[in-house]
């Protein structure tokens, strides 16, 4: 992985008639690099794809690729691979013929296509299903397929619109080792989006959280989880207790408290709920809520501030609702945020 | 529903027994007229039928300008398939309702309107003299030409509503896969939209036609007896000539190229599909 930028989006700007999708989005990406585009639904995460895949206009701004500026090039031309959310498989066509789509366009045929298409074919595991027809396969299996269509062409960056989302538990599980090691073994630099925080963190080298069409923070998976810059990725990342420090205050949903202990100078903080002790503390709030989370319990507090959500060991006596407990929100244990709302 | 498959026969018997009735056996009757002759069944009818310049005329017309109209309409239809179905959606009911609007107003005021059209001094015509490039009027009507032109205005919606239904069955992201491969537009067009819209094609195919084939007002306003079709030639021989034998061997004739139609273009269809 070099450090010089092999894939860079500047200041694009990206529209749906008179609505605009994306703004001003400034993005690179190193060459080999596992990027991970994570955010809601409806957040412009397809649309910044397509866009750099060729099958959207560019309002403004420019992409530049490997030194090239391929704005205007049109998709056919551009050497990026996508894998679509849908698959969007040739249902016409047999495996074998799906994965030579591309390659027979080049004009590859004989033996030279057959051997590419089958070490594509083995790379994602599915070297005896080249005659089968596309109808006769498993979501999980049209994944590999679309996957195995786009990595035989050696795209310069290849790209994956939320290449877990529609498969179910167990797979998602064995499909996210996949991607990572074919990732791993091709070297391709690789673009994912993902909804899914466990996804970004468990896979990506670097995650871009977007929000309603700009980038929200860039890091990486550590960056994110442990220092999120604003309230919304700490939202996103599970920190379930977000506070605006205003002086030596707290201000939440519901109203304020006096922190006895100094406040650092950011917007606001960010804690996890294993990070809120329980019983003792200058706070005081009434259970509301409790639930049996294994090796541990979880307990929302009604307190001045809104809903506190704290998690204690298992091991500990439990609190019955409507008990009133004391409870702290420790500045040193919370992350601080540059950004709310 | 049924206790068994013979309770639903026995159900169904008396819708079956008056349909063969009222429908079947005077097609029976009217189809074996042309077999018939004083001294039991010949094809000598149809024999006779063929050998007059005339029949073979209008039969080779019938057969052209069915198959052209259908041709044409398949590329002009196909045009605006694909883009109506890329319409945004609010726009694209409009668009669809456009296209359909024709189908409720009745043949005979569509085809009348292009004698306002094409007529000596018609629009066309009009234009046509404004800018210089005729002196006299160009005769339009009574010409294969505007039957083609009546006919393909008459049948280019079902054409172009075949093709619709069949381009929003398209897999979602089928066309920008392609392109995304390295396809071009042709190669999109032949190796994903093609093979994957054939059934609307051999459905619109057939619905054009056929009706080309069996339409009667628009040969018969924009044609006359200039521009003979075997639809108005068989008119023309039962209400005319009373020749019940030339009408016979005409409406058979007429079935049968509306079933091979059909067949030929299933065949191209799964021929391709199955590949
Ligand atoms: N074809 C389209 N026409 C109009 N608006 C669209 C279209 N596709 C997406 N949008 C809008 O653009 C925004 C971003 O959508 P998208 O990129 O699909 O989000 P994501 O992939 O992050 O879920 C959304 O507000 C969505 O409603
Ligand atoms: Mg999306």
């Amino acid at each position: 992985m070099s450090d010089a930028p092999y894939l860079s989006l500047e200041k694009l700007t990206l529209a749906y008639g008179k609505s605009i999708a994306v703004e001003n989005l400034d993005l690179t990406i190193r060459k080999g690099e596992l990027l991970a585009l994570l955010g809601p639904s409806g957040c412009g995460k397809t649309t910044t794809m397509r866009s750099i895949a060729g099958l959207m206009p560019v309002k403004s701004g420019r992409i530049v690729l490997d030194g090239k500026d391929i704005t205007r090039v049109s998709a056919n031309r551009r050497e990026i691979g996508l894998v679509f959310q849908s698959y969007a498989l040739f249902p016409h066509l047999s495996v074998f013929e799906n994965v030579a789509f591309g390659l027979r366009l080049q004009g590859m045929s004989g033996a030279a296509l057959t051997e590419k298409v089958d070490t594509g074919l083995r790379t994602v595991g599915l070297s005896d299903f080249s005659a089968r027809k596309i109808p006769e396969l498993s979501g999980g299996q049209q994944q590999r397929v679309a996957l195995a269509r786009s990595l035989v062409m050696k795209p310069k960056v290849l790209m994956l619109d939320e290449p877990l989302s529609n498969l179910d538990a167990r797979l998602r599980l064995e499909m996210r080792t996949e991607l990572q090691r074919v990732q791993k073994e091709s070297g391709v630099t690789m673009i994912f989006v993902t909804h899914d925080q466990v996804e970004a963190l468990a896979l990506a080298d670097r995650i871009v959280v977007m929000r309603n069409g700009v980038i929200e923070q860039i890091g990486t998976p550590e960056e994110i989880y442990n220092k999120p810059a604003s309230s919304f990725v700490a939202d996103f990342v599970g920190f379930e207790n977000i506070a605006t420090v205003v002086g030596n205050k707290l201000v939440g949903s519901a109203g304020e408290v006096t922190c006895p202990a100094t406040l650092p100078n950011a917007a606001g903080l960010a804690w996890r709920p294993h990070a809120v002790p329980l019983g003792s503390g200058p706070y005081r709030g009434t259970v509301r809520g409790v639930s049996y989370a294994g090796s541990s319990r979880e307990y929302v507090l009604e307190t001045p501030l809104g809903p506190v959500k704290t998690e204690v060991d298992a091991a500990l006596p439990t609190h019955q609702i409507g008990t009133e407990l004391a409870f702290d929100l420790p500045p040193e244990a919370a992350a601080p945020l540059r950004k709310i709302g | 529903m049924f206790q068994n498959r013979t309770e639903a026969l026995a159900l169904a018997l008396p819708a079956a027994l008056f349909a063969a009735i009222v429908f079947l056996v005077p097609v029976a009757i009217l189809l074996s007229e042309g077999f018939r002759t004083a001294d039991g069944w010949s094809i000598q009818a149809y024999i006779d039928f063929f050998s007059m310049p005339l029949n073979q005329k209008v039969f080779l017309r019938t057969l052209r300008l069915g198959l052209t109209v259908t041709f044409v309409a398949a590329i002009i239809g196909y045009a605006a398939a694909y883009a109506i179905v890329t319409l945004p959606p609010s726009s694209k009911g409009k668009m669809i309702g456009l296209v359909v609007l024709p189908l409720m107003i009745s043949p005979v005021a569509r085809t009348y309107a292009w004698i306002v059209i094409l007529g000596r001094t018609g629009i066309v015509n009009q234009a046509l003299m404004t800018v210089g490039l005729t002196d006299g009027p160009v005769r339009f009507l009574f010409t294969e030409t505007a039957v083609f032109i009546g006919l393909l205005q008459l049948f280019l919606p079902l054409m172009i509503i075949s093709l619709i239904s069949a381009l929003e069955n398209l897999p979602r992201d089928a066309v920008p896969a392609a392109r995304v491969l390295g396809a071009n537009w042709f190669q999109v067009f032949w190796k994903v939209l093609l093979p994957l819209t054939r059934e609307g094609l051999v459905i619109g195919g057939t619905l054009v036609f056929t009706g080309s084939l069996t339409a009667y007002i628009t040969p018969a306003i924009l044609g006359g007896s200039k521009v003979l079709m075997l639809e108005t030639l068989l008119y023309q021989q039962v209400t005319v000539a009373n020749n019940f034998v030339s009408a016979s061997i005409i409406a058979l004739i007429l079935i049968l190229m509306s079933f091979a139609a059909n067949i030929l273009l299933r065949r191209i269809a799964s021929a391709r599909n199955s590949k």
